[in-house]
C-alpha cells in the first residue's frame, strides 16, 4: 500500500500505469481468440474446421506433420472437450516445381542409428522455409539408440525453442524395439545373407516412419540418411524444380586421398542404377526368396551405376532415368507413397528396400530419375 | 494477475507482453515435438483394458443413403469411444455425402455425454477423377473389376497413409453399407489376437431369392488351381473371385458358414474381403497396404491379404461369426420385382372386379337370399320349439329344401357368379353354426341338433368349400411368419451377438412355423369334426324318420 501511495503523487506514472492497465483489460476481454492467428476459424464457431498446410492442430490427436496447441490445464475432475471434426482438402495439396512459392510442406524422414552434429548443422542450414518442414526420426531402442536420442533431443531443444523464429514446423521421434539382429561384425555386415536381413529391418523402419508421420497436408517426402552431412542449402528447391515423382542426387564421400595428399571425393551409394539384361537374366533364374544386391563380386549384374556417371564439372541439372534408387537422399512426391509405394521388406522382383521401392513405384506408374552431377556427401567413418 | 496465473492462461501471456512479443508467446503455446514409443502400440488381445487406440477407416463415395445407418452402428460400438479415431475419405461423390457426413459427425462429437465422443476425427476430401461407375451393375461386372479394384485400393491407401498415427495399435476397416453387426465386433475380433482378422459377410435376400446369401467372396484360402492359373497370366492381370472367367476352386470363408457353428472358430485365409477388417497397426506400419497394382495377380484387399502373408503376418477368417451386408437389388432383381408388382396389381384388379360383380349380384339377389334365410331361421326356431312336432317340421323342411333347390337352380341359370354369391352369403352362417355346434358333445344324437345339422349339411352341399375358405382366411398370417427369412426378426433390430440373434431368429421362426402347422392341424380337426357332425345326423334323422 505504501508503494501505491507514494506513486500516487507522481501523476505521469500513475496515468501511464492506468493506461497500461486499461489496455490490458481491453486485451484481456477482446484479445483472447484473435491473438492466435494460426488457429483457424473453428474456435470462433465456424461450421467446418479445415486444416491447411502448416496450421497448428487444435489437439495432440492430429497428424504428426503439424504442430499442435498445448492442452489447457484442466481443473480436477474436468474433462477435456472432445477433439473437433477436422477436414482436410487433399485436392488442394499441390505438388509443383515451385514448392516455396506455393507453400508446399515437406516431410524429411531419417532412420537414425548414430547422431552426427554435422547432419543437424546441415539440416538447419537448408534454405527451404523451416515452417514448411516437418522432421521425422525413427531410432531403435538400445544403448546406441538411447545415446543418439539424447544427442538429437539436445539439439532439438535449442532449435525448437519458442524464441527461435526459424524453428521447424514439427518434429516426431519414434522409438522401436531393436529387431533381433544377426551378429553385426563389420566384416559380417556386408555379407550377402546378413545384408538381406539388415535391409529388411531397415525397410520396416522406413515404412513405420513413413506411414505414421505422413500427414494429409504433406506434399513432398525427403528421405535423408543420418550420415548425410553435406548438401547444398537449396537441396529441396533444386530437386523439386525437376518436378519428378522420385528424384535422387548422387551420393559421394569426401576422404583424404593419400596419393594426392589432398581431400578428394569418391562414390558412396551404389543403389541407384539402370537395369541391365544380365541382371534381368539373373533375376529370371532366381528362387522367389533370393535377392540381387549391388557391389558383390559373386553377383556381377553389369548394371549402369549412377555413381560412375558423375562428372564433377558437368551440368548439375543432367537427368538420367533409373530403375533402382538409393535412399541416402531421395525426394519423393507424397502421392507416390500414398498410392502405396513403400520399401518392401521382402524380395519384390528380387529387390529389397529402396531398390524395391523404385520397382514398386514403377509398377504404380511412377518412374525414378537420377541427377548424376548433383552431389550430396556421406560421413566418412 | 500474477496471483492468478491459472485463470486464463491463454489470455495472460499475450496480455503481459502487450503484443510486443506476441510471436514468441504464440510459439510458447504451440508444441512442435512429439515422442512416441512404438513398442507400446503392438496390439494385444485385450486392447480396451490397455487403452489401445483404434483407427476406424471408411472410404466413402456417394454413400449418403447409408450414412445414418452407419452412424447408428458407430454409436452402438461398445469399445471405449474415446479410443476410436475416425477417418473418412470422401471422393468423387455426386450426392451430398460430405455435407451429411459433416453434420452427423458434428452431432456425434457434440453429444452431452462426453464419454460418448470419439477421438480424432478426420474427413479427407480427395477426388481421384475415377470414371468407374458406382452403380451395382457396373460395379460387379467382370470387365470393370480389375480397374475398379485398383482405384478402390488407391483410395484406401490414401486414407490410411493420411490417417495412421504413431498412437494407433489397431486399424479397423469398415464399409458403410453393413446392415447388421454385433456392437461388440471390435472386442470380438480383437480377442483372437491375430494380425489380420475378418468375420464372415452375408447378406439377406427377399424370399423369392432364397432368404440369404454369402456376400463377400474375397476371403478365401489359396488353392493349387489358382496358383497354377496365376502363373499363366501376365504381369498386370488381376484374379477376381466370384466370376466364371476364373475358376479357382478356392475354399471361401463365406460358403463355410454354419449358423449354429462356433463363432470363435478360426480359419487361415490368404485373400481377405474389405467389408470389415481388423488389423494390428503394425501390419500397416511395416508396409503392408492395398496394392493398386497386380501383386501376385491380386489387387486391393485380396492383394492386401497376400502381401501380409508374404511378410509373415497371420491372416484369419471367422467362418461362423457373421455380419450382414445391406441388400441392394440388382437390375435383374429390380426387373423381377417390377414383374411381381405388376402381377400383384393384376391380381388385385381381378379381385376388385370380382368383388364388384359379387356386390352387384348381392344387390340384385339380396331379397331372394333374405327370404331363404328367414325361412331357414323359422325352420330352426320351429325345430327348437318342439321336438314332438317332428312331422310338421319335416314337412316344412321339405318345403324349404324345395325352395332352396329352386333358388339355386334359378341362380345357376342366371349367372355362374350367383352360386358363388349364395355360397359366400352362407359361409358366415355355416361358420357360426359350426362354431356353436362345436361346443356340444354328442350333438348328432339330439333330435334338435340333428335337424340343425342336417340343415347345415344341405347348405354345405352347395358350398362344400366352406370350412376351407375359413381355413384359408386364417392361413395368410401364419404363412407370412413361416415364409419370412429366418433371420429377419432378430436382425432388423441389428442388436447383440449376431450368432445368438440368428439362433433366436431361427428358434422364433421354428416356433412360428410349428404354430402355423398346429393351427392348420386344428382347422383340419375342426373340419373332421364338422364333417362327422354333418354325417352323423344323416342316419340319425333317418332313424328319426324310421321311428316315426
Amino acid at each position: 500500500m505504501a508503494v501505491t501511495r507514494s506513486l500516487r503523487r507522481n501523476n505521469t506514472i500513475t496515468y501511464v500505469l492506468a493506461g497500461g492497465l486499461c489496455l490490458f483489460f481491453l486485451y484481456f476481454f477482446f484479445g483472447d481468440t484473435t491473438s492466435i492467428p494460426q488457429l483457424p476459424a473453428y474456435a470462433a464457431g465456424a461450421a467446418r474446421h479445415v486444416l491447411k498446410s502448416k496450421d497448428a492442430a487444435p489437439n495432440e490427436l492430429s497428424p504428426p506433420s503439424l504442430p499442435f496447441r498445448k492442452p489447457a490445464k484442466l481443473a480436477e475432475g474436468e474433462r477435456a472437450a472432445p477433439p473437433p471434426v477436422v477436414h482436410y482438402h487433399m485436392n488442394n495439396v499441390t505438388i509443383t516445381s515451385d514448392p516455396v512459392g506455393n507453400r508446399e510442406s515437406i516431410l524429411i524422414l531419417t532412420p537414425l542409428a548414430r547422431f552426427y552434429d554435422e547432419y543437424w548443422d546441415n539440416l538447419v542450414k537448408l534454405s527451404f522455409p523451416h515452417d514448411l518442414i516437418s522432421l521425422g526420426f525413427i531410432i531403435p531402442k538400445g544403448r546406441e539408440g538411447n545415446l543418439a536420442t539424447q544427442q538429437l533431443q539436445a539439439r532439438i531443444e535449442k532449435t525448437q525453442a519458442p524464441t527461435n523464429k526459424n524453428r521447424f514446423a514439427s518434429i516426431t521421434i519414434l522409438r522401436q524395439d531393436e529387431e533381433p539382429t544377426i551378429l553385426q561384425d563389420e566384416k559380417d555386415r556386408h555379407a550377402l545373407s546378413a545384408q538381406k536381413e539388415r535391409r529388411a529391418a531397415m525397410s520396416r523402419a522406413r515404412n513405420a516412419l513413413l506411414f505414421t508421420t505422413l500427414g494429409p497436408t504433406t506434399s513432398w517426402v525427403l528421405w535423408l540418411d543420418s550420415d548425410i552431412i553435406e548438401t547444398p542449402p537449396s537441396l529441396i528447391q533444386d530437386l523439386a524444380s525437376h518436378d519428378k515423382p522420385l528424384i535422387v542426387p548422387n551420393c559421394f564421400q569426401r576422404y583424404h586421398n593419400k596419393d594426392k595428399d589432398a581431400m578428394d571425393v569418391r562414390p558412396y551409394d551404389f543403389n541407384s542404377w539402370v537395369d541391365s539384361p544380365t541382371a534381368k537374366e539373373l533375376a529370371g533364374k532366381m528362387g522367389p526368396e533370393e535377392i540381387i544386391l549391388e557391389g558383390y563380386a559373386e553377383m556381377a549384374t553389369y548394371r549402369s551405376l549412377m555413381a560412375y556417371m558423375a562428372d564433377q564439372h558437368g551440368d548439375a541439372r543432367t537427368e538420367v532415368d533409373l530403375d533402382g534408387v538409393g535412399g541416402t537422399a531421395l525426394l519423393v512426391k507424397a502421392y507416390v507413397h500414398r498410392d502405396g509405394a513403400m520399401f518392401p521388406p521382402f524380395p519384390f522382383y528380387h529387390l529389397i528396400e529402396t531398390e524395391g521401392f523404385a520397382r514398386m513405384a514403377a509398377r504404380l506408374g511412377w518412374k525414378a530419375t537420377g541427377l548424376p552431377n548433383y552431389f550430396v556427401y556421406h560421413y566418412n567413418e | 494477475m500474477f496471483f492468478f496465473p491459472s485463470i486464463r492462461p491463454t489470455a495472460i501471456a499475450p496480455a503481459l507482453s502487450l503484443g510486443l512479443f506476441s510471436g514468441v508467446n504464440e510459439a510458447m503455446q504451440i508444441e512442435t515435438v512429439r515422442y512416441y514409443d512404438l513398442s507400446n502400440v503392438g496390439g494385444t488381445a485385450r486392447g480396451w483394458e490397455r487403452e489401445e487406440r483404434i483407427l476406424l477407416c471408411a472410404p466413402l463415395r456417394d454413400a449418403a443413403p447409408h450414412l445414418p445407418m452407419f452412424f447408428s452402428h458407430l454409436r452402438n460400438l461398445t469399445y471405449p469411444h474415446h479410443l476410436i479415431d475416425l477417418a473418412f475419405l470422401v471422393g468423387d461423390s455426386k450426392d451430398n455425402t460430405i455435407e451429411l457426413l459433416s453434420d452427423l459427425l458434428a452431432k456425434l462429437q457434440a453429444q452431452e455425454d462426453t464419454r460418448q465422443a470419439f477421438g480424432e476425427i478426420s474427413v479427407i476430401e480427395k477426388d481421384f477423377g475415377q470414371t468407374v461407375n458406382q452403380d451395382v451393375e457396373s460395379r460387379h461386372g467382370f470387365a470393370a473389376q480389375a480397374s475398379r479394384r485398383k482405384s478402390m485400393a488407391q483410395a484406401r491407401n490414401w486414407l490410411l497413409s493420411a490417417a495412421l498415427r504413431p498412437t494407433h495399435s489397431w486399424v479397423y476397416w469398415r464399409d458403410v453399407d453393413v446392415e447388421t453387426a454385433p456392437f461388440t465386433i471390435l472386442e470380438d475380433l480383437m480377442r483372437h489376437n491375430k494380425d489380420i482378422i475378418v468375420p464372415n459377410v452375408w447378406r439377406p435376400l427377399p424370399d423369392w431369392l432364397g432368404g440369404e446369401q454369402p456376400y463377400d467372396l474375397n476371403s478365401w484360402q489359396e488353392s493349387e488351381t489358382a496358383l497354377a492359373l496365376a502363373d499363366t497370366l501376365d504381369e498386370d492381370a488381376v484374379i477376381v473371385e466370384g466370376y466364371a472367367e476364373y475358376a479357382t476352386w478356392r475354399p471361401h470363408l463365406a460358403y463355410l458358414r454354419d449358423p449354429y457353428g462356433d463363432p470363435d472358430m478360426e480359419m487361415e485365409i490368404d485373400g481377405v474381403g474389405g467389408v470389415s477388417i481388423l488389423a494390428k497397426a503394425k501390419v500397416f506400419r511395416s508396409g503392408v497396404h492395398f496394392p493398386a497394382f497386380s501383386f501376385e495377380k491380386h489387387a486391393e484387399t485380396e492383394g492386401f491379404g497376400k502381401m501380409a502373408k508374404r511378410m509373415g503376418f497371420s491372416v484369419v477368417g471367422l467362418p461362423h461369426y457373421t455380419i450382414w451386408h445391406l441388400y441392394e437389388p440388382s437390375v435383374d432383381d429390380i426387373r423381377h420385382m417390377e414383374e411381381m408388382e405388376q402381377e400383384r396389381k393384376a391380381r388385385e384388379k381381378e379381385e376388385n372386379a370380382k368383388r364388384e360383380r359379387e356386390e352387384k349380384i348381392n344387390v340384385q339377389f339380396d331379397m331372394e337370399g333374405k327370404d331363404q334365410w328367414e325361412k331357414d331361421m323359422a325352420a330352426v326356431k320351429d325345430a327348437k320349439k318342439s321336438a314332438e312336432d317332428a312331422k310338421k317340421e319335416t314337412k316344412k323342411e321339405e318345403k324349404s329344401s324345395d325352395d332352396e333347390k329352386k333358388t339355386s337352380d334359378d341362380a345357376e341359370k342366371k349367372s355362374s357368379g350367383n352360386d358363388e354369391k349364395s355360397s359366400v352369403g352362407r359361409n358366415a352362417v355355416s361358420g357360426e353354426k359350426a362354431g356353436a355346434d362345436e361346443g356340444s358333445p354328442d350333438g348328432g344324437r339330439d333330435a334338435n341338433k340333428a335337424t340343425f345339422a342336417d340343415e347345415l349339411y344341405r347348405v354345405r352341399s352347395h358350398t362344400d368349400t366352406t370350412p376351407r375358405t375359413s381355413n384359408n382366411e386364417a392361413d395368410p398370417d401364419d404363412a407370412m411368419i413361416t415364409k419370412e427369412p429366418p433371420r429377419t426378426p432378430g436382425f432388423s433390430e441389428s442388436s447383440g451377438q449376431q450368432v445368438e440373434n440368428d439362433d433366436a431368429a431361427r428358434g422364433h421362426a421354428g416356433v412360428a412355423s410349428k404354430a402355423a402347422a398346429m393351427s392348420a392341424e386344428r382347422d383340419e380337426l375342426k373340419l373332421d369334426e364338422f364333417e362327422r357332425d354333418m354325417k352323423a345326423p344323416g342316419p340319425g334323422k333317418e332313424e328319426d324318420d324310421a321311428g316315426l
